[in-house]
C-alpha cells in the first residue's frame, strides 16, 4: 500500500516534469506561412509609424484613457488578432503623442463562447477597469448577450460584428459586414456569373437562419434555386460534405461556403482530393477565406475557381498611405498578431482608427458620455480599408460597410476579381439600413 | 422473508435523548457558515465578474453532487452528466419562454422531466455493469450532443423546439422577479443548491443511503440481504438526474442565453475528473469539484493564465486520486489537517493549549 | 429518396471513413485483450504524435523521419503510462483503469493546446505522399491514403488476430487478460508481456494518428475525441472480437456517409456511432447481464 502511494505520487510528478520539459523544448505555433508579423513591409513603403499620432516620437504620459474589448479566443475560433492589432495601433499612437498627451489603455478580454463568462467580462470592463469606450469586440455571441447592458450604460460599440444584434441594434456599428452580408456578397458574385443553382453551406453555430435569409432573398430575386445546408463543426468527415455540396449544385451550379478558415480549408481540400473542384461552375466563400494562407494552401487548382468575398481593401496590391501605415504598424508593434497581413488585422486597424478619430474630437474630460457621443458622431470617415466612407450615426441599426470586393486565389496570393460592388438591396436588412442612412459615398 | 428482515432492522431501537456529538455540531456550524457567507457576504464583497462565476459554482455544485452520488454511493460512473444538464436547461428554457409559470415550478418541472428521461435510460442500462455502463453513458451523451447541435436551445420561437433560426433579436431567458439582478440571482442559486444538498443528505441518512452503502460494498451480498438492488440503483439514477435537471434550470436563468456549443461531450470527462478530485465520499467534495471547475478557471483567466494548465492539472489529479487517494480532496484535506494538528501538538511546548486542528 | 447514383460516391467515402474508425477501434481492442485497459487516450497520443510530426516537417526535417518520430512518440508515451500506472492499477476494476486513461487524455489534451495554439485563423495540415494519385471509382477519386487507411485496418485486424492466437507472446497476452495472477504463477514474464502490449498499442496509436491527421483533420480536439466514435465499434463487438470490431467500424462509416444525401437525417448522421453502440449494447444486454468479470475477457 505504502509502495503504491509512493509510486503513484512519483508517477504524477514524473508526468508533470515530462510535460514541462516538452513545453520548454518544443517550439510553439505556426506563423511561418502567410505574411508573418515579423516580416518587413514590402518595398516602396518606407512609411514610418509616426503617422499614427499627432506628435511624432513623443511618448504620451498623461492620465490614460481606458478602452475595452471582448473577443472570442477558443480552439477553432479565435478573433484575438483583431483586438491585438487594435492594441498595436494604440501603442503606436501612445508612442507618438497619444490623444492630446493622454495614452490609451486597452483592456482585452477573451472569452470561450460562454454567456456567463461574457456577461461577467463586460461587467469587469465597466466596473473594475472603468473603460470609457468599447472597441474591437468580435464574438459569436457577445453582441446578443451584452447589447442591453451596453445600451443601458450608453456605450456605442465599434466592433467586427457577427451576431444579428451587432447589425440590428442602435448601439453597435461594425467595420465589417459579418457573415450574412459577406455571404450575400459571395452569392451575388456567383449569380452575376449566371450559375443555374446555388448551394449555400454554413457552420451550425448560432444564427444560421439569420445568415441564410440573405442569400435566400438574393437567389429568389434572381429566380435561381438555392439549397441551404449546415454542418456541425468541427467537421469530422469533410469528404461527405464536399460530395453532398457538389451533388446538390450540379455542373452549372455554385457552392458557397460560410465557415471559419480551418473548416473551409478542410472542405476545399477534401473536394480537391476527391477530384471534385471542377464539377461545379464556381466555388465561393465569405470573407473568412480571404487570407493569403488559404490562397497558399489551396494551390493552383483553385486559381480563378474560388471567389472570396473581401470586406476590406485587398492589402497585397494597394499602396495608399493608410495601407502603408497599417503594414508599418503591423511590422513594428504587431508581434501578437499571428495571422499577419489579412482581414482580421485590417479590421483591428480600422476600428482603432475610428476610435482615435473620435477621441481626438472630444473636448474636455474623457468620460463615458463624452467619448461615446463622439463615437456616435463619426461621420464620413475614411479608414483607408473600406470601399466606402464610414459613418456611425444615430440609427436604430448599423450596416455601415455594405460595399465590397471579390478576390480569387492567384498562385498563392489573393487577387481582385471584382472591384467595389454594393451589396444588393434585395436583402431586406440592407434595404432597411439604406432607408435610414442612405448610401455612403465611396472612399477616394 | 427478505422484507421481514429489512423491517426488523428498522425497528431496532436507538438510544433516546442522545446529545449530538461534537462532529455533528462542527459540521452543522460549517454548513451554516458557508451558507451565511454565500448569502450575505459574497455578493457584497465580490465584483460582478466573480458573482457570475460563483453562480456557475452553485450550478455545477449541484451537477457534481449528482455525479458524486452515483459514483461514490452506488459505484456507477456516468460520462454523460453534462448532456443531462443540457436536457434540464432545455426544458427550463422552453417552459420559461412558452409559459408564465413561476420559477420554482419551472425548476421542479425541469428536474422532473430530466428525472423521467434519466430513469427511462437507466432502466435498460442497469443491466450493464461497471465499464460498459460508463461507456454507454458516453455514447448516449454523444448522441444527445449531436441532437442538441441540430435542434438548438429554445430562443423564444414557436413549435415544440421553440427555436427560431432567423431571429434578428433573441430575447434573453427570464429570471424570477425577485432575483433579476446578478447578486440576487446568485443568492437564489445558493438557496436552490442548499435545498438540493439537503435532499441528497436526507437520502443518504435514511434507507436509500444504507441500501446504496450495502450495494457499493458488495452487490451479491446486498441482494442476499434482501435489498432490491435494481430499485435502489434506479433511485440513485433518478435522484442524480433530478438534481442535475434542477441545476440545468438554474443555469438557464444564470446565463440567459443557451447555446449547444456550451455543452460539449468533453466537458463530461472534465466533470468526472474534478468530481473524483473533490472526493466522492463526502458532500463537500461536490463543492470542491465545482470550485475547481468554475472558480479556478475564472481566476486564472483574470490573471491571463491559459485554461490548458487546468486541464493538465485535472488529468494529473485523476491519476493521483485513482492511484493513491480514492477519497479525493474532501477526504484528504481533513486527514492532512488532522495529521498537521497531531504534529503540532507533539512539537508545541508543554504549556500551550493546542487541542485544535482536527 | 435519393437514387443509387446519388448513394454511390458515399459508399466509397463511407468505406474510407469506416477504415479510419477501424484503425482506432482495433487498436483499442488489442490493448484491452492484453491488459484489460480500455485505452481512451489512444486518440490523444496519436494526435500529439501527428502534431510533433507537423512541427518537424515545418522545421524542414525529412518526411519519413517525422512520421517515425510520431509513431515512436505515441509508443513511448503509451509504454511510459503503462509502466508507471499499469502495476498500480492492475488489481482494480476495468472501469477504474479506463477512467485513469481519461486522466492521461486530459493531460495530453492540455499540453497540445498549450504548445500548438489554435488561434490566428490558421490551420495545420499533414500531407502524405500517398495523397497525390489514386484512382477513380464512378464519379469519385480515391486517394492512395484512403486505400492505405482501409488496408491498414484490414492488415492490423488480420495480423493481430493471428498474433494473439498463434504466437507465444500473443497467447501470453490473452492469458494475462484473463487472469494476471495465475498467468504470473505459470512463469510468464508478466511485466514484459504487458510492456509489449502497451508499446504495440502505442505504436498503433501513432500510426492511426498520422493517417487520421491526413484523412480527417490535424486538429487536437477532433483527433482526440474521434476515439469515442471508434470506441462505439469496439463496444458493438463487446470489446472482445477484433474481426467484429473491424466489421462494426466499416458498417458505422458506411451508414454515416450513406445518411448524407437523405435530407431529413443528414444533420443527425454524426450520431451514427453512438446510436449504433447504445442500441447494440442495450439489445445484447436484454438476454443476460453484461459484466466485466475476469473470466469474461
Amino acid at each position: 500500500m505504502r509502495e503504491h502511494r509512493f509510486g503513484g505520487r512519483a508517477a504524477a510528478a514524473l508526468v508533470a516534469v515530462i510535460g514541462m520539459l516538452i513545453a520548454a523544448g518544443c517550439s510553439s505555433n505556426s506563423s511561418s506561412t502567410s505574411g508573418s508579423a515579423a516580416a518587413p513591409a514590402p518595398s516602396g513603403t518606407t512609411a514610418s509609424t509616426s503617422q499614427c499620432g499627432s506628435k511624432p516620437g513623443v511618448q504620451a504620459t498623461g492620465t490614460p484613457i481606458p478602452l475595452g474589448g471582448i473577443v472570442t479566443n477558443q480552439p477553432g475560433t479565435s478573433f484575438a488578432d483583431i483586438a491585438n492589432m487594435a492594441n498595436a495601433y494604440f501603442t503606436c499612437v501612445n508612442a507618438n503623442g497619444g490623444i492630446n498627451g493622454h495614452p490609451i489603455k486597452y483592456y482585452i478580454e477573451t472569452e470561450q463562447t460562454n454567456p456567463a463568462q461574457i456577461a461577467g467580462e463586460a461587467k469587469q470592463l465597466v466596473q473594475t477597469d472603468h473603460v470609457v469606450g468599447i472597441v474591437g469586440n468580435t464574438s459569436i455571441i457577445e453582441c446578443s448577450v451584452d447589447h442591453s447592458y451596453w445600451e443601458k450604460l450608453g456605450f456605442a460599440i465599434v466592433d467586427s460584428g457577427i451576431a444579428p444584434e451587432c447589425y440590428s441594434t442602435p448601439n453597435s456599428a461594425a467595420v465589417n459586414m459579418g457573415p450574412r452580408y459577406s455571404s450575400d456578397g459571395a452569392v451575388q458574385y456567383a449569380l452575376s456569373q449566371h450559375v443555374s443553382k446555388v448551394v449555400f453551406d454554413q457552420s451550425n453555430v448560432p444564427g444560421t437562419g439569420y445568415i441564410a435569409a440573405g442569400p435566400s432573398a438574393l437567389a429568389a430575386a434572381a429566380h435561381v434555386p438555392i439549397v441551404q445546408l449546415t454542418e456541425n463543426v468541427p467537421i469530422s468527415d469533410a469528404n461527405s460534405v464536399a460530395i453532398k455540396e457538389v451533388d446538390d449544385a450540379g455542373p452549372n451550379g455554385a457552392v458557397i461556403l460560410n465557415f471559419t478558415p480551418p473548416e473551409a480549408l478542410v472542405i476545399l481540400q477534401a473536394a480537391q482530393k476527391l477530384g471534385l473542384e471542377n464539377r461545379v461552375k464556381l466555388w465561393g466563400c465569405s470573407t473568412p477565406c480571404n487570407t493569403d494562407f488559404i490562397a497558399h494552401e489551396l494551390g493552383p487548382k483553385w486559381n480563378h475557381k474560388l471567389f472570396v468575398n473581401a470586406e476590406l481593401t485587398p492589402p497585397d496590391f494597394t499602396t495608399t498611405p493608410a495601407m502603408n501605415l497599417y503594414k508599418a504598424i503591423l511590422a513594428r508593434y504587431g508581434h501578437s498578431v499571428s495571422s499577419g497581413v489579412g482581414s482580421f488585422s485590417q479590421m483591428g486597424f480600422a476600428e482603432a482608427e475610428i476610435l482615435v478619430h473620435a477621441l481626438e474630437s472630444v473636448k474636455g474630460a474623457y468620460t463615458v458620455q463624452s467619448v461615446n457621443a463622439a463615437i456616435k458622431g463619426v461621420q464620413g470617415f475614411n479608414t483607408g480599408m473600406l470601399c466606402q466612407l464610414w459613418t456611425y450615426g444615430k440609427y436604430p441599426m448599423h450596416i455601415p460597410n455594405n460595399m465590397d470586393y471579390t478576390v480569387t486565389p492567384d498562385n498563392g496570393q489573393m487577387a481582385t476579381a471584382q472591384g467595389c460592388t454594393k451589396i444588393s438591396s434585395v436583402d431586406p436588412q440592407i434595404a432597411a439600413y439604406r432607408k435610414v442612412a442612405g448610401v455612403a459615398p465611396a472612399a477616394p | 422473508m427478505a422484507g421481514t428482515a429489512v423491517r426488523t432492522a428498522r425497528v431496532r431501537p436507538r438510544p433516546p435523548l442522545q446529545k449530538p456529538g461534537p462532529g455533528t455540531l462542527t459540521r452543522a456550524a460549517a454548513v451554516a457558515a458557508v451558507l451565511l457567507i454565500s448569502l450575505f457576504a459574497l455578493p457584497e464583497l465580490l465584483s460582478l465578474y466573480y458573482v457570475d462565476a460563483m453562480t456557475q459554482v452553485a450550478v455545477y455544485a449541484m451537477v457534481a453532487l449528482g455525479l458524486g452520488l452515483l459514483v461514490g454511493r452506488v459505484g456507477l460512473v456516468s460520462l454523460g452528466q453534462v448532456a443531462v444538464l443540457a436536457i434540464g436547461a432545455w426544458t427550463a428554457a422552453r417552459l420559461l419562454f412558452a409559459t408564465t409559470l413561476p420559477y420554482p415550478v419551472v425548476l421542479l418541472a425541469a428536474g422532473a422531466v430530466t428525472m423521467a428521461l434519466g430513469t427511462l435510460i437507466g432502466l435498460p442500462a442497469l443491466r450493464l455493469r461497471g465499464l460498459y455502463l460508463a461507456l454507454i453513458t458516453l455514447m448516449l451523451a454523444g448522441a444527445i450532443t449531436v441532437v442538441l447541435a441540430t435542434a438548438n436551445f429554445p430562443n423564444g420561437g414557436h413549435g415544440f423546439l421553440g427555436y427560431d433560426a432567423s431571429s434578428v433579436h433573441i430575447p434573453p431567458i427570464r429570471r424570477p422577479g425577485i432575483a433579476a439582478s446578478d447578486p440576487a440571482y446568485f443568492r437564489y442559486a445558493v438557496i436552490v443548491t442548499a435545498l438540493m444538498f439537503l435532499l441528497a443528505g436526507v437520502h443518504i441518512r435514511t434507507r436509500p443511503g444504507r441500501a446504496w452503502a450495502a450495494i457499493r460494498q458488495s452487490e451479491p451480498a446486498a441482494l442476499a440481504a434482501g435489498i432490491n438492488v435494481t430499485l435502489y440503483k434506479l433511485w440513485a439514477f433518478a435522484l442524480a438526474s433530478f438534481i442535475t435537471g434542477v441545476a440545468g434550470g438554474v443555469l438557464a436563468g444564470a446565463v440567459t442565453y443557451l447555446y449547444s456549443i456550451n455543452f460539449p461531450t468533453q466537458d463530461s470527462i472534465t466533470l468526472l475528473a474534478v468530481v473524483l478530485m473533490g472526493g466522492v465520499y463526502s458532500l463537500w467534495g461536490a463543492v470542491v469539484a465545482a470550485l475547481l471547475l468554475q472558480l479556478l478557471p475564472a481566476v486564472l483567466h483574470n490573471w491571463g493564465v491559459s485554461a490548458d494548465w487546468l486541464t493538465i492539472l485535472f488529468g494529473l489529479g485523476v491519476l493521483q486520486v485513482l492511484t493513491t487517494a480514492p477519497g479525493g480532496l474532501a477526504d484528504q484535506v481533513p486527514k492532512d489537517l488532522a495529521r498537521l494538528g497531531r504534529l503540532l501538538r507533539r512539537h508545541l511546548p508543554s504549556g500551550a493549549v493546542s487541542e485544535g486542528g482536527g | 429518396m435519393p437514387s443509387w447514383q446519388d448513394f454511390q460516391p458515399f459508399v466509397v467515402s463511407g468505406l474510407a471513413l469506416g477504415g479510419v474508425y477501424a484503425l482506432s477501434g482495433v487498436g483499442l481492442i488489442v490493448l484491452y485483450r492484453a491488459t484489460g485497459v480500455v485505452y481512451l487516450a489512444f486518440g490523444a497520443v496519436g494526435a500529439m504524435g501527428a502534431l510533433i510530426a507537423w512541427s518537424l516537417i515545418n522545421a524542414n526535417v525529412q518526411g519519413w523521419v517525422a512520421w517515425l518520430v510520431c509513431v515512436a512518440f505515441a509508443g513511448v508515451v503509451t509504454l511510459g503510462y503503462g509502466l508507471l500506472f499499469g502495476p498500480a492499477l492492475a488489481k482494480r476494476d476495468p472501469l477504474v483503469k479506463a477512467v485513469a486513461t481519461l486522466g492521461l487524455t486530459l493531460v495530453l489534451f492540455g499540453v497540445m493546446d498549450l504548445l500548438w495554439t489554435t488561434g490566428g485563423g490558421q490551420s495545420r495540415a499533414i500531407t502524405l505522399p500517398t495523397d497525390n494519385g489514386g484512382f477513380t471509382i464512378g464519379q469519385v477519386q480515391v486517394t492512395w491514403t484512403q486505400v492505405v487507411g482501409l488496408g491498414a485496418g484490414v492488415a492490423i485486424t488480420v495480423v493481430t488476430a493471428a498474433f494473439l492466437r498463434y504466437t507465444k507472446l500473443g497467447t501470453a497476452m490473452r492469458a494475462m487478460a484473463n487472469d494476471r495472477e495465475i498467468t504470473a504463477t505459470l512463469g510468464v514474464p508478466v511485466r514484459r508481456v504487458e510492456a509489449a502490449a502497451w508499446l504495440g498499442c502505442g505504436l498503433l496509436g501513432g500510426l492511426a494518428g498520422l493517417l487520421l491527421a491526413d484523412l480527417v483533420a490535424l486538429d487536437a480536439a477532433t483527433l482526440t475525441f474521434l476515439v469515442i466514435s471508434s470506441l462505439a465499434a469496439a463496444l458493438i463487438a463487446r470489446l472482445r472480437s477484433i474481426a467484429l470490431t473491424f466489421v462494426a467500424a466499416i458498417v458505422i462509416g458506411l451508414i454515416h456517409d450513406l445518411l448524407t444525401p437523405i435530407q431529413s437525417l443528414s444533420n443527425y448522421r454524426d450520431m451514427t456511432p453512438f446510436v449504433l453502440a447504445a442500441v447494440a449494447l442495450l439489445v445484447l444486454s436484454r438476454r443476460r447481464v453484461i459484466s466485466l468479470s475476469r473470466e469474461e475477457a
